[in-house]
């Protein structure tokens, strides 16, 4: 299990993280969510000892990472895919891991078919593609066979199947009852993956739920309903306390009723419904919703001229 | 470092330069047959050491790298997760590299000093010196124990700075840019700094006897090496301090 109390991490004058605390439960995949510049990879960082927090703490099973006594048979991490020398073969890269966590070395052999790099491990790690670097960088946290495991966008770089496989792995590794947290931007990538996500904007907690429940909240309650008689039943959900807005497709968006009491309101007007659909927001429009306060960077609106 | 292509291609062509470079000078200088001037009033070991210099540079390079490489490759984040207490990460580098260095200093310290010695017993006229001479021993097996020690030096700049380039210009500085510079100072100042002045008074070991304003052999040698450990120590505290 992962705990974060009141963590705080600044850069300068700048507050990466700001007081965040979040616990992350072993036996699931459980999401680190936020855009870009939100603070994840520095509460990571945090978390393994590679950066001090100014306030607060981060331990893992209960102390610090760096008071852990084996931490590669506690933690495996992935954090930037490329953390390896490029001329070191992939091979030797595992081995002198191995040997700094003792390990012992037919492990290495064992990850490298693990993630499919048993035919290019003689090779230069520096001549990887990103895909085949992440596979290295998971391989490197899976060699101490451990309890807990952080991944840094694991899926970037990867291509479809090299991203099913990373799910199922993530996956299969939560069901072996360890502690499995992943970062994305990827919103759509962690509604396949995780069941619980935490949700960061500018270094603070927005949401820590599970999935099904965030994607429930931001919904609300919008119906998507199709009629040839707009004309007819629109006045009559809006007299009913609903708003009704058109979809250009030829369908109404109707928010403030349930898709229940539409229908009843469309059969007392002897109205005929060819579609009524009560609409979930996806994780992704749950998580723009959430986090449209907290973006870093704001981009231009898309189309216009820079 | 044993794993890199890079790190025994550099000790070996490091070898075969200073050596060859070495028996070059000194074969200049012994078949040159009129050896006068200030030629003949150097003592031979001098000339047969004279490629050194260019040995300890490369030293001081690799030790840098040994540093540096980890944080222009990342590998740093995957060392400190393996073994997040910092220092014992910095003291296993210091113990490898000093082994590494100081035996392989030492081959080429006596290769160079045969190799030399067999160019200047090919020119009987030129006065030979014999590995059994005065203090000959000491300042071939010194060579190689300053060598590990400017090593060092590059080790502890790279943990300090982290960055290659600017690692090698400070431990460059140190070992030969300073000590020229000095030299622009008035003789009152110079001669103080200078005797005191780490690379140089650690280079006392390579001589026979001891030189006017200089430290002796050993405490230029302590001067040297409690200067490597304060580095050492700085590079411990940046380290442990700063987030990688």
């Amino acid at each position: 299990m992962i705990e974060v109390r009141h963590l705080t991490k600044r850069f300068g004058a700048k507050v990466a993280v700001d007081d965040l605390s979040f616990e992350v439960q072993p036996g699931m995949v459980t999401g680190f969510l936020g855009p870009n510049g939100a603070g994840k990879t520095t509460t990571l960082r945090v978390m393994l000892g590679l950066a001090r927090a100014n306030k607060g703490t981060a331990t893992i099973n209960g102390t610090s990472y760096q008071q852990l006594r084996a931490p590669m048979r506690e933690v495996g991490a992935l954090l930037d895919a490329k953390s390896y020398h490029p001329g070191r073969k992939a091979r030797n890269h595992l081995l002198a891991l191995a040997q700094a966590g003792r390990i012992p070395r037919k492990r290495v052999d064992e990850v490298l078919e693990f993630v499919g790099l048993s035919e290019v491990a003689n090779r230069k790690a520096g001549t990887f593609s990103l895909g085949m670097a992440q596979r290295l960088g998971i391989a490197a946290a899976l060699l101490g066979d451990p309890g807990v495991l952080l991944f840094d966008e694991p899926v970037n770089g990867l291509d479809p199947e090299g991203i099913l496989w990373a799910r199922t792995l993530m996956q299969s590794l939560a069901a072996q009852g360890r502690t499995v947290f992943v970062s994305s931007h990827l919103m759509s990538e962690m509604a396949l993956t995780a069941s619980h996500v935490v949700v960061i904007g500018r270094g603070h907690l927005i949401a820590d739920s599970s999935v099904e429940d965030l994607v429930k909240k931001s919904s609300g309650s919008v119906v998507r309903l199709r009629t040839p008689k707009d004309e007819l039943l629109t006045p009559r959900l809006v007299a009913a306390g609903a708003t009704v807005q058109a979809n250009g497709d030829g369908a109404l968006m109707v928010s403030g009723l349930e898709a229940s009491a539409i229908g009843d309101i469309a059969l007392a007007a002897g109205v005929p419904v060819h579609e009524l659909a009560p609409q979930e927001a996806s994780l992704e429009e749950a998580f723009m919703e959430l986090t449209r306060d907290d973006v870093e960077f704001h981009a231009q609106q898309a189309g216009a001229r820079p | 470092m044993r794993t890199l292509r890079s790190t025994p291609i550099t000790l070996v062509v490091t070898a075969f330069i200073v050596i060859g470079l070495s028996a070059l000078i000194t074969l200049a200088v012994v078949s040159n047959p009129g050896h006068s001037g200030s030629d003949a009033r150097r003592h031979p070991l001098t000339i047969i050491q004279s490629g050194w210099g260019l040995g300890l540079l490369a030293f001081e390079v690799l030790g840098v790298l040994v540093v540096t490489n980890e944080y222009s490759s990342g590998m740093i984040s995957a060392t400190l997760l393996a073994t997040p207490k910092r220092l014992r990460v910095l003291l296993a580098k210091v113990l490898v590299f000093t082994l590494v260095v100081f035996v392989v200093a030492e081959v080429m310290s006596f290769a160079n000093f045969f190799v030399g010695h067999a160019v200047v017993s090919a020119y009987p006229p030129f006065p030979n010196v014999a590995l059994n001479g005065h203090n000959v021993l000491r300042a071939v097996i010194g060579q190689g124990l300053d060598a590990a020690l400017v090593g060092l030096i590059g080790l502890a700049i790279g943990a300090i700075l982290r960055h290659t380039a600017g690692a090698i210009t400070a431990s460059v500085a140190v070992l030969f840019v300073l000590p020229l510079v000095l030299m622009a100072l008035p003789t009152s100042w110079e001669q103080p700094v200078e005797e005191y002045w780490p690379t140089e008074a650690g280079s006392q070991l390579e001589q026979l006897t001891r030189q006017p304003h200089a430290l002796t052999a050993w405490w230029g040698t302590g001067d040297l090496a409690l200067f490597v450990l304060v580095l050492l120590v700085l590079a411990g505290f940046a380290l442990v301090k700063r987030d990688a």
